[in-house]
């Protein structure tokens, strides 16, 4: 039995058990974890694909990546340092909103694609933004907002990241309902993303350039 | 035919004489009385006085009473976060933790929560404008309404527990029930059932365990005698189909779905469509003449049986009140509406406009730039205010119309740099734009120039 293309297929169902317990038995078989990985983080990236064009939706896509967190517990111990993330993304919704649906979804497409995500939640404060460049010195933060009102949130937000010196040292990309590219580029946003999908796939793509 | 007999017409599936006009002004109704969304959301008398605000100047065929989804949230238990610019949002979620139900006693009852405030607001409205003016109550949908309750926990739920998902819509069936019976007792005409979150699940997902509670609550209105509307948000595209097969008059789409696409859908079904002016490209950040514009063509691209023009959504709090005249008026006098973007657009260069030599006028001169104070509301009320000051001034002022629907108008709106109507000129500098002066403001002005 090739356990996996098992795997791979117990994944994209979402089913946490059996996908843990094929992950333990390619190990067991030789498999080596770097390859049990790779084809987790090609089924994530499948699976941004499908919620992007509307084939998957927020429960399946919640629950892939709860499957894709407990298989990754299993590698985890195996990976060393530099294995275990492409880079570092911090993430937040900005004060004032309270919706997180986007933003998890977001963080969990990242993670999919190997990528470190530091959560900051919701109503995150701009100060608080910068303390985590400080401490986790991330390759990309990401801001979402959902609402017309905290929008400009977005906006003070990179300008406390640039008062603070911090601009040049991280890329920033921005999403939610309200925002557009238009105005991404007008408040000095490196990238946006029009839904949780792309946003994973430019985060992927600028890391792996720039790793 | 007044506005709310187009209303119900179209939502009866016949055709209206013509397409009618519902905006969606919740907490941007505040803006227009310079109060907050917070005291709109909260205070009776501000939410009354901003929607008689928004009937003056919109001239709306059918107009929401509030536009909160919070209320039933609020009142089960979820811990609200207020916000100046826009409604609540829930901070909690009281099931996060537990897979037990609400106890039945904790639903909504005519005295809890915002409702005295909420239906006595929709009983003065019913009074006031409900002759001519179809109301829309709106009811948070179950859908929302559970994970409101839940948390995003009831995603997960929906693959994990769907006992449990089947169980919790059934109470919040139940609260839709209680809110529309509340709701129709006040006077209203549509009760719009909104569920943004169905956006989010697949087609198959909203068949297994929302179909039934929507199924449900349409056929109650119906039964009550009442029309409906399912407002969506978000990229429905995948949903229209199925959320046609509850039964509802009307589905109301944002900017997310393609309204030509749609229309084919629910036309399938004989169910009538409105939507979907984009929010923040268009109402919040487009001039007059793009929000005139998209709407001449909505109107003129789709069939206009089963039809209602609206925004996607909520109105953001600080869309330009000129962008939503633009939008009513073009939904009123399409044909007019058509020709003056047209000539908008067209090269000016063969009309020559004369400006009066500012500097040197021999009196205040009023100029009144409007779309056409004939037939569109807001301009109607500009003009009767400046008119009020002709009367009170007589030759002591000198007083001018515009109507844009003047080619040679519209060149001396090019030429002066105006782009919002309606508005006041006085002595060559812009003074009033789509707000009305008080006849004491108005006044006072003038009184500084004599």
């Amino acid at each position: 039995m090739d356990y996996l293309i098992a795997v791979g297929e117990c994944l994209q169902r979402g089913n946490s058990g059996e996908t843990r317990e094929n992950v333990i038995k390619a190990l067991e078989v030789g498999v080596s974890h770097q390859e049990i990985l790779n084809h987790m983080l090609e089924v994530m990236e499948v699976v941004g694909r499908k919620f992007k064009k509307n084939e998957l939706f927020v429960p399946e896509v919640l629950i892939i990546g709860r499957a894709f967190n407990v298989a990754l517990e299993v590698i985890s111990p195996l990976l060393a340092v530099e294995e275990k993330y492409l880079g570092t993304v911090v993430i937040g919704a900005v004060k004032g909103d309270l919706h997180d649906i986007g933003k998890n979804l977001v963080k969990m497409l990242m993670v999919g694609t190997g990528v470190r995500v530091i959560d900051l939640g919701v109503d995150v404060p701009a100060a608080k933004f910068v303390e985590a460049i400080k401490t986790y010195e991330p390759d990309i933060v990401a801001m979402s907002s959902l609402l017309t009102t905290t929008m400009i949130q977005v906006s003070k937000t990179i300008k406390e990241i640039q008062k603070a010196g911090l601009r040049d040292k991280v890329k920033i990309i921005i999403g939610g309902a309200p925002v557009t590219n238009n105005y991404a580029k007008n408040i000095g946003s490196d990238f946006y993303a029009i839904d949780a999908g792309t946003a994973a796939e430019i985060v992927r793509e600028y890391i792996q350039k720039n790793s | 035919m007044t506005g709310k007999e187009r209303v119900l017409m179209t939502l009866n599936h016949k055709m209206a004489d013509r397409v009618p006009w519902v905006p969606f002004a919740g907490v941007h109704a505040a803006s227009l009385i310079g109060k907050n969304a917070t005291e709109a959301l909260t205070d009776g008398d501000v939410l009354f006085d901003s929607l008689m605000e928004v009937k003056k100047l919109y001239a709306p065929d059918g107009m929401p009473v509030i536009f909160d989804l919070q209320i039933e949230a609020e009142i089960l238990g979820c811990e609200l976060l207020w916000a100046d610019k826009g409604p609540p949002s829930v901070a909690s979620h009281p099931l996060e933790d537990t897979t037990k139900l609400p106890c039945d006693c904790t639903q909504p009852a005519p005295d809890k929560g915002r409702l005295p405030m909420v239906t006595d607001v929709m009983k003065r409205m019913s009074a006031e404008v409900g002759e001519d003016t179809a109301l829309y109550g709106l009811i948070c949908g179950p859908f929302t309404l559970a994970s409101h309750l839940r948390g995003n926990n009831l995603f997960m739920d929906m693959i994990l527990n769907e006992e449990y998902v089947n169980s919790l819509m059934e109470f919040t069936t139940t609260t839709a029930l209680k809110m529309i019976d509340m709701y129709i007792d006040a006077g209203m005409d549509v009760i719009a059932v909104v569920d943004p979150l169905v956006s989010q699940i697949s087609p198959e997902h909203f068949e297994s365990m929302c179909h039934e509670s929507f199924k449900t609550i349409f056929d109650y209105i119906k039964a009550k005698g009442k029309a409906s509307s399912f407002f969506v948000c978000g990229n429905a595209t995948r949903q229209i189909e199925v959320m046609c097969k509850t039964d509802p008059d009307s589905i109301s789409i944002d900017e997310n779905v393609v309204m030509k696409d749609a229309k084919e859908i629910t036309d399938k079904y004989n169910i009538t469509i409105g939507g979907n002016i984009p929010l923040t490209t268009l109402m919040l950040h487009g001039t007059q003449q793009e929000n005139m514009k998209f709407v001449v063509n909505m109107i003129d691209e789709l069939s206009n049986d089963n039809l209602i023009i609206a925004p996607g959504c909520d109105m953001p709090f600080n869309v330009p009140a000129e962008n939503t005249i633009g939008v009513a008026q073009a939904v009123r006098e399409t044909d007019k509406v058509r020709t003056m973007v047209e000539n908008y657009e067209a090269p000016k260069e063969d009309i020559y406009v004369e400006l009066p030599d500012y500097d040197n006028l021999d009196k205040p001169l009023v100029e009144v730039f409007t779309l056409d104070s004939a037939t569109c509301a807001a301009c109607t009320y500009m003009m009767g205010a400046m008119n009020v000051a002709g009367d009170e001034y007589g030759k002591k002022i000198e007083l001018v119309e515009y109507k844009f629907t003047e080619k040679e108008n519209i060149a001396r709106c090019v030429k002066m740099g105006v782009t919002n109507l309606p508005c006041v000129y006085i002595n060559g500098k812009l003074q009033w734009s789509s707000i009305i002066p008080s006849k004491e403001e108005l006044f006072k002005v003038i009184d500084g120039l004599l």
